[in-house]
């Protein structure tokens, strides 16, 4: 067969739209699940133990399941609990959000743990309320420490939400598939596609593996 | 909410459901042996000194760990028969695609795990005058094997969960199953749910195993 790449040139237009929406359900996601990973963080080191027991059964299970069950759950099944219409690109926020805060809960336990016993006794030797102690000496060296694995969170949220398009919401996946269906040249369009991802995903791994060096030898210092 | 619940709409359909689930069991042990084994050899290739075979070796674990599993497998089953003029069943081609995407995982994993092969067994090696075939088979495999235990089983769950992929291009695993159940019988709350608790049933025991193994080794090595 004959192979004309050209082809994916005069699609551009809609595969940067693709793109972007993939791009922006990455960003989102990760910063909410990225905060609410943080907290599930903190309620899994908790002394108590409802708050430990149910943390923990939330990240096992978002980790013990497929993604693409837990998308097809929050689209089909939510709406029907909650009674509302959710439009897709919240329900697709919603679900890549659980799933990350699992994901990057996972992350801030380990830096967590790296924070030293003897801080946060001087936290209580200096009478720091535990607000305080949380957001000016915990989470400042936990984020610090946690940087190049959250970046490598952030890489594989960009590839899961790839999962999105098969509940029909229009990203790079959807666009490049549903155009490889319509014009019939699959091997140009999802090679292209698989080329888009690889393009930002690539350059991010290298990043991290710099980051790593930067902060170990900071933290060494 | 005025959906009241009703669980008979699965128990009824368990039959299908279980053959998913014998479909998403056998793509993963399948894909499992193909990353197991060919994972291996792609870590020695990444590894070789010679630049012609490292570079492609590279190429391919980047490549796979770069890109969206999805992706490689809707490219899989529309471009290899298109490409190569060749349709090799769904099934198998599903585990191809898991199987490629596993050892290039697996390749890392055992690349981490040969390089903390500690120098003096390959200087021991080589004074016993062990070939190099000989000294890969019987002393950096077995342990490296033993190291990368962990890392091969949580990649092996991964693949479990992958699998569910499958569906999306009708190969009729658990994921495929629940998701014409759902749809056959307007009961999306039940269905799913019982399926994600089915798939939390197989990988969690799998994941305690290897927390279970991680924390021996740890209390080995202090």
């Amino acid at each position: 067969m004959e192979l004309d790449f050209s082809i994916v040139l005069r699609f551009a237009d809609a595969l940067a739209y693709g793109l972007w929406l993939t791009i922006r359900l990455t960003l989102i996601c990760i910063i909410t699940g990225g905060a609410l990973g943080f907290l599930l963080a903190l309620a899994r080191r908790s002394k108590n133990r409802l708050l430990r027991g149910a943390s923990t059964v939330y990240v096992e299970f978002f980790r013990g399941t497929p993604v693409l069950i837990q998308l097809f759950w929050i689209f089909f099944c939510l709406p029907i609990i909650l009674g509302v219409e959710l439009s897709s690109f919240v329900s697709g926020v919603i679900a890549l959000t659980l799933y990350t805060a699992a994901i990057t809960s996972e992350t801030f336990r380990s830096s967590l743990g790296t924070v030293s016993r003897e801080q946060i006794d001087a936290c209580v030797a200096l009478g720091l309320p535990a607000r305080v102690q949380v957001t000016s000496v915990v989470l400042p060296q936990a984020l610090l420490r946690a940087m190049p694995t959250l970046l490598s969170n952030t890489i594989s949220l960009f590839k899961e939400s790839s999962l999105v398009s098969a509940v029909g919401m229009a990203d790079l996946m959807f666009v490049g598939q549903n155009i490889s269906n319509n014009t019939a040249r699959p091997v140009e369009m999802l090679t292209a596609v698989a080329l888009i991802y690889f393009a930002v995903a690539f350059p991010l791994t290298r990043a991290v593996s710099v980051l790593e060096g930067r902060i170990l030898r900071k933290l060494a210092a | 909410m005025d959906y009241s619940l009703d669980l008979g709409a699965v128990t009824r359909n368990f039959g299908p459901l279980l053959e998913g689930l014998w479909v998403t069991i056998q793509l993963t042990l399948a894909a499992n042996v193909i990353g197991l084994v060919l994972g291996f050899v792609i870590a020695l290739l990444v590894m070789s000194r010679v630049a012609l075979i490292r570079v492609p070796a590279t190429a391919f674990v980047e490549f796979f760990r770069c890109t969206p599993a999805i992706v490689q497998i809707v490219w899989f089953f529309y471009c290899v028969p298109m490409l190569f003029n060749i349709y090799l069943g769904s099934m198998t081609m599903g585990i191809v695609a898991l199987g490629l995407n596993l050892a290039a995982f697996n390749g890392e994993a055992y690349r981490a795990a040969i390089q903390s092969v500690p120098r003096e067994h390959r200087d021991a090696a080589v004074a016993l005058g062990l070939s190099p075939l000989q000294s890969t088979l019987h002393i950096i495999l077995p342990t490296a094997f033993r190291l990368a235990i962990p890392v091969l089983l949580t990649n092996g769950i991964v693949i479990f969960q992958q699998s569910a992929l499958v569906a999306i291009v009708a190969v009729p695993d658990l994921m495929y199953e629940a998701k014409s159940l759902a749809t056959k019988t307007y009961r999306p709350i039940e269905t799913f749910t019982i399926v994600a608790l089915v798939y939390f049933a197989v990988s969690f025991p799998i994941s305690q195993l290897v927390g279970w193994l991680e924390r021996r080794r740890s209390v080995a090595m202090a």
